[in-house]
């Protein structure tokens, strides 16, 4: 099984008042993708994450894929196989970055 | 599921907890500062707040960091709170004992400054005979103890033509980094302005020589921390922002606990001991103006400025009084 580790090396931390519009967004039902939340640094790349990007690496603690997106699914409305596609999409591009790394 | 955002706290802290030095060196920024250093108590409860505020790392100077008799136990409160501690030295005090001391408390990276490869030009420039072979001395101590080493070279008169035999330096006493820091004209930097400083000219060939030794050199990463590069259409792979870090990602604290955009700015916008940290990071108007650069004089209509924002505050403060001017070094 293919487990997901986020690279200890990786400073991060949410954005408490960023998250707290958020939300207040979702409550109201507004939509939140474009509002960062949390921020992330390494090897002089920083990049800062979305509601639902920080709610995935958030998850890289070693679960699986199936387990992350069994976490998300009630939280998000979404279809399952998109929320996978995205996903996967997403912790690739992670990867790539050397953010996360995968384990067997 | 990327996104842009305003940070509510720096992400860095450049902070001088103390003002001492056993040097005397042309272009320093700090000689003039305050002498006043906070209590360990203060100190350590100001760190506390700098970890809450969300903080990544503080990065020591001063002054010389070795000459607080504090600083182990400061470095050790800092990184249990899960700060990365770093610091930036002269090397003189560094010994074989304390570098591995500066491990046990956290550190992670120290920074060794030296101006010259030649060790008669830098003792001469820093004010001390032998501080050169100190200097060497620490790199090694440092890296025997495993913490990762870097040296700062500060650009000036001195040291413009030679960043061949810098990196070649560099390369011999095996440091992963080389900081190439621009000249700031701020404290003795500006006293001596006239004596160190480059003409725009000269700044222009530097740094197209330190470009170009930049894309060469695998394995050691030759940093610039200088806006106007953006005129020679680079980017420094470190610049993680348009124009500089100062006041987007980084601030600075004194010995006292003032906190400045950046330790070349001389404008207090805050205490760390009196003031809430996010707050100041929020609402200072200084701070906001750095962020919100506007062009003028030459920099309006010049087709770099949304990379280049004008260039390096500190300096265009300095020598204008406005830090919207056209920086200093500017060449275009
Ligand atoms: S004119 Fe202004 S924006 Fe253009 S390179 Fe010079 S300092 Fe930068
Ligand atoms: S104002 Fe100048 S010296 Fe200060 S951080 Fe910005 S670029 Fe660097």
């Amino acid at each position: 099984m293919q487990t997901i580790h986020r690279n200890p090396n990786v400073m991060w931390r949410e954005e408490t008042d960023a998250l707290a519009q958020v939300q207040e967004a979702l409550d109201r039902g507004d939509e939140v993708e474009e509002t960062g939340t949390s921020v992330l640094f390494s090897g002089g790349t920083m990049i800062s994450l979305n509601y639902l990007g920080t709610e995935i690496w958030k998850l890289c603690d070693g679960r699986t894929m199936d387990g992350i997106v069994a976490e998300l699914l009630p939280q998000f409305e979404v279809d399952e196989a998109v929320l996978r596609e995205d996903v996967q999409a997403f912790l690739d591009e992670l990867a790539a970055k050397g953010f996360i790394s995968y384990a067997e | 599921m990327q996104s842009n955002m305003v940070l509510e706290a720096p992400l860095t802290i450049n902070w001088a907890i103390n003002n001492s030095c056993n040097f005397a060196c042309r272009h320093c920024y700090s000689r003039g500062d305050t002498h006043e250093e906070l209590p360990r108590d203060v100190l350590l409860a100001c760190l506390e707040k700098v970890a809450k505020a969300g903080v990544f790392s503080v990065n020591f100077g001063g002054g010389e960091p070795l000459l607080h008799p504090g600083l182990l136990e400061i470095a050790r409160h800092a990184s249990g709170l899960g700060l990365r501690v770093s610091m930036n030295s002269n090397g003189w005090l560094m010994d074989r004992e304390m570098a591995a001391a500066l491990r046990d408390a956290g550190f992670t990276k120290v920074g060794i400054s030296i101006d010259s490869h030649v060790h008669e030009v830098h003792d001469r420039f820093r004010g001390v005979a032998g501080s050169h072979g100190r200097a060497v001395a620490a790199l090694g101590h440092l890296a025997e103890a495993g913490i990762t080493t870097s040296i700062s070279t500060v650009i000036c008169r001195i040291n413009h033509t030679a960043i061949d035999d810098l990196v070649a330096f560099a390369r011999d006493q095996g440091v992963g980094q080389l900081n190439f820091h621009n000249f700031k004209c701020s404290g003795l930097g500006l006293s001596h302005k006239d004596e160190l400083d480059l003409s725009p000219e000269e700044w222009k060939e530097f740094y197209r020589g330190a470009l170009a030794a930049r894309e060469r050199e695998k394995g050691l990463d030759i940093s610039l921390d200088d806006p106007i590069i953006a005129l020679l259409g680079a980017r420094d792979a470190g610049s993680l922002v348009k124009g500089s870090v100062c006041g987007k990602l980084s601030l600075n604290i004194k010995a006292n606990g003032d906190m400045t955009p950046c330790g070349f700015i001389p404008v207090v916008i805050g205490n760390i001991v009196r003031d809430d940290l996010k707050q100041v990071w929020r609402d200072s108007a200084v701070l906001e103006k750095m962020r919100n650069k506007k062009p003028t004089g030459k920099c309006s209509g010049c087709s770099k400025y949304e990379d280049c924002l004008g260039g390096c505050s500190a300096r265009a403060l300095a020598l204008t009084g406005d830090l919207n001017s056209p920086d200093p070094h500017c060449w275009a």
